[in-house]
């Protein structure tokens, strides 16, 4: 407990002291808890999430940073790892591959690269992952555009406070 | 993959030989003078031995199997110029196969260290004062840090963190590697045990022991609950069958209790099928049954078929069938037949419980007789095993010992043959149970099979309830009496005898059974429907022996007993069945 309240709190730091470096990444401490984050993270180029804004939730356990935090998506993202409804997220690193030198930010850095790079055969969102298996790459693009468009592109004048 | 030996072929059963005759023949010997085998014994004795396989397994111990790792390592540790730790991962990876390490390794030394982590040439951590953990992210003196061979330097809490939560995860801690996700570098046991707390280094030393066994193809626990032996292996080698020094006897392929002479396959099907079926079979294992005749509830109390009602009825009969005793086996000469399952004789005649009747189905009665004979056999050998336990342990014997040798100076040797029957009781027992397990799955329409199936069965049942019966029933009277030296010595070579007949049957069925009984003609329709006027008088026989009984019945049974179906032909003198092949009979050299 102390040990990665200790390990947080170095997270925080570096991530007031470093804000800005990364422009696509920008992680929240809950006020009250340090245990809770979220995190804004931009879709990446030439992908079907471009010009969106995807919101991440972090419950992060007790034995973190040797146990992985736990992720989701809060934005709806039409994505073969993530799944649908829940927004929880299917990524090695964030299960058996987890290393404790890993941290929030590098975690997100590793989402933003599954969003460019998604994994149909070990898929949570079955509809995504066939589209994609079956080399609908077209079918793909235009379900996950849309759902960018519908979810996670700021409205006119509404919520501009989570604009990067 | 990974086959040094994979070439073998696993299929090298003996054929079935002439010993499998000599072996049923004498069990099937005519009545009266029911002991003429006796004179064979000898024969018989070193042909069974010199027939047994050179045994193709080792029993490891504990000590046994830490000590060839320790060997394997420091082999491996020697030849490659390695440190012991990574000698200890190398072999993990290989599935501690000592000469895959060395194959891959000196086939593509750079490509292993890749793949298993370990680095040539290591490097040290940063040379400054202060260096920052790259878990907790603070910042330490370079002496209260520590790093793999990579040089990437974790403070000790962490590495205590990082090393115990991936032991409490699991035998995945053996392949541990540096914490920083862009390294690879191994773990090792030489660091775990500088790092870990005292427990850690049991379980990851538990983890490493049981890797040994676990992930070595030619090697496997024994399935005993709470037995730490383990069995290693010839692969390719034969019969599969292994016997722990904890007396247990399993299958190496299949993990299940030895079962030959059934193949895993059936085993599998066999258990499922039971599975499926226990509701309907639990009262089956229930130890009492009404006796035929009075109809008070008896029980079977012990490991012989063979029952006696309580005073004032005294009837005698067959747990197995419910039929009177004076039908069966050795008394009257005649076919022992409540091994084979007959279709007609469920219907009506038979005064069985409610529950029986209630059983429509023709296809679960089937099954049931199957499986009420394997179970029976099953709870049979439970039953002598404890008796054999009990005589080994309990004083019984020590005190037999006294007593006889007062009585008759008999050293301890000679009481050997007693433990022998009992462990040869055993083990026919297990391989009894097996064969009602074939019988089932033995196609319907293979009459001549299943026919000679069944007769060997029979035999084989009868010839074991003799031996269990001498060995149960008759010794208790030398235990309850005062008896002369010589008729002790005959009832020495009695049951000696009957132990190596049994034995030699036993083997020469197993072996039969396991061929396939090839030497039966199999699906020959035709043959054998139009010998079914033949053989029905086996069947008949079988039937009327339960219902009628009389003794005429049973005396035409000899030569009904002829296995003319197949390519046997059965002795007018002896009843012995000869291969066709021959003119003279090969027991008694009457001819055909
Ligand atoms: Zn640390
Ligand atoms: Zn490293
Ligand atoms: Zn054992
Ligand atoms: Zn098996
Ligand atoms: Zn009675
Ligand atoms: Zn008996
Ligand atoms: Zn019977
Ligand atoms: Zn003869």
């Amino acid at each position: 407990m102390q040990a990665s309240r200790a390990r947080l709190f170095k997270e925080y730091k570096e991530v007031q002291r470093e804000k800005g470096v990364d422009p696509d990444i920008q992680l929240i401490c809950d006020d009250s808890n340090i245990f809770k984050w979220t995190a804004l993270i931009k879709g990446p180029s030439e992908t079907p999430y471009e010009g969106g804004v995807f919101q991440l939730a972090f419950a992060i356990p007790e034995q973190y940073p040797l146990l992985p935090p736990q992720v989701r998506f809060l934005t709806k993202i039409f994505h073969p790892n993530v799944h649908f409804k829940t927004g929880e997220i299917c990524l090695d690193i964030l299960k058996n591959a987890w290393s404790p030198a890993w941290t929030l930010q590098s975690v997100c850095r590793a989402i933003i690269a599954l969003m460019s790079h998604p994994e149909p055969d070990s898929p949570l969102n079955c509809d995504s992952g066939n589209l994609l298996r079956s080399g609908d790459v077209r079918g793909y693009r235009s379900m996950a555009r849309m759902y960018t468009k519908l979810a996670a592109m700021p409205k006119k004048g509404a919520e501009s406070s989570h604009t990067l | 993959m990974d086959s040094e030996d994979d070439m073998h072929d696993a299929d090298d059963l003996d054929s079935l030989d002439d010993q499998f005759y000599s072996g049923y023949a004498a069990l099937g010997s005519d009545d009266g003078d029911e002991y003429d085998f006796v004179d064979n014994v000898s024969d018989g004795a070193e042909e069974s031995t010199s027939h047994r396989q050179q045994q193709n397994y080792t029993i490891l111990s504990d000590a046994d199997i830490r000590l060839r790792q320790e060997e394997d390592i420091s082999r491996i540790s020697t030849v490659l110029s390695i440190l012991r730790s990574e000698a200890c991962i190398l072999l993990r990876h290989y599935n501690w196969s000592v000469s895959r390490v060395h194959d891959e390794w000196f086939a593509n030394e750079d490509h292993v260290r890749k793949v298993v982590g370990l680095l040539e040439n290591s490097s040290e951590m940063q040379r400054t004062r202060e260096l920052t953990c790259g878990i907790c992210f603070e910042n330490y003196p370079r002496d209260r840090m520590t790093s793999a061979a990579c040089g990437h330097p974790f403070c000790h809490t962490c590495w205590r963190g990082y090393i115990s939560t991936s032991i409490s995860d699991g035998p995945g801690c053996l392949m541990l590697r540096c914490p920083d996700p862009s390294c690879g570098a191994a773990v090792g046991q030489d660091m775990i045990d500088l790092l870990a707390t005292h427990e850690d280094k049991e379980k990851y030393s538990r983890y490493l022991l049981r890797s040994y066994i676990e992930d070595n193809r030619k090697t496997k626990w024994c399935p005993a609950p709470g037995c730490e032996f383990a069995v290693e292996y010839i692969i390719g080698s034969g019969s599969f069958d292994v016997c722990c020094n904890c007396s247990y006897g399993f299958c190496w392929n299949c993990t299940e209790e030895a079962h030959r002479p059934v193949d895993c396959d059936t085993v599998a099907k066999w258990i499922l099928k039971n599975s499926a079926e226990s509701e309907n079979m639990n009262w089956i294992l229930a130890n009492s049954k009404p006796c035929p005749k009075c109809k008070r509830p008896i029980e079977k109390n012990q490991g012989c078929m063979h029952i006696t009602c309580t005073p004032p009825c005294k009837f005698e009969f067959c747990w197995l069938c419910l039929g009177s005793w004076s039908e069966h086996g050795e008394r009257t000469g005649g076919f022992y037949a409540c091994n084979r399952y007959d279709a007609a004789k469920q219907e009506g005649a038979y005064d069985e419980s409610e529950r029986r009747r209630e059983m429509a189905k023709n296809s679960l009665e089937r099954y049931t007789h199957y499986y009420e004979r394997w179970a029976t056999n099953q709870s049979s050998r439970q039953k002598a095993l404890s008796d054999l336990h009990s005589m080994q342990n309990e004083k019984f014997l020590l005190f037999q010992l006294e007593k006889l040798s007062d009585q008759q100076s008999q050293p301890e040797s000679q009481l050997k043959f007693i433990i022998e029957a009992w462990l040869q009781i055993v083990e026919c027992r297990r391989v009894l149970k097996w064969t009602y397990a074939y019988g089932f799955y033995l196609p319907e329409h293979e009459h001549a099979k299943r026919q000679f199936f069944e007769y060997l069965q029979g035999e084989a049942e009868s010839g074991l309830e003799r031996l269990h019966q001498c060995a149960e029933k008759e010794l208790q009277i030398y235990l309850d009496a005062q008896i002369p030296m010589n008729d002790f010595n005959d009832f020495r070579t009695k049951l000696a005898g009957l132990t190596s007949v049994t034995r030699n049957y036993f083997e020469n069925l197993v072996r039969a059974l396991e061929t396939g009984l090839k030497d039966v003609g199999s699906s020959n329709n035709q043959a054998t429907c139009s010998k079914s006027s033949s053989s029905k008088s086996l069947g008949s026989k079988a039937k009327g022996g339960k219902s009628k009984a009389t003794g005429n019945s049973s005396k035409s049974a000899g030569p009904s007993r002829s296995m003319d179906d197949s390519n046997l032909w059965s002795c007018d003198h002896c009843t012995y069945a000869n291969p066709k092949s021959t003119r003279t009979c090969q027991m008694c050299e009457h001819h055909r």
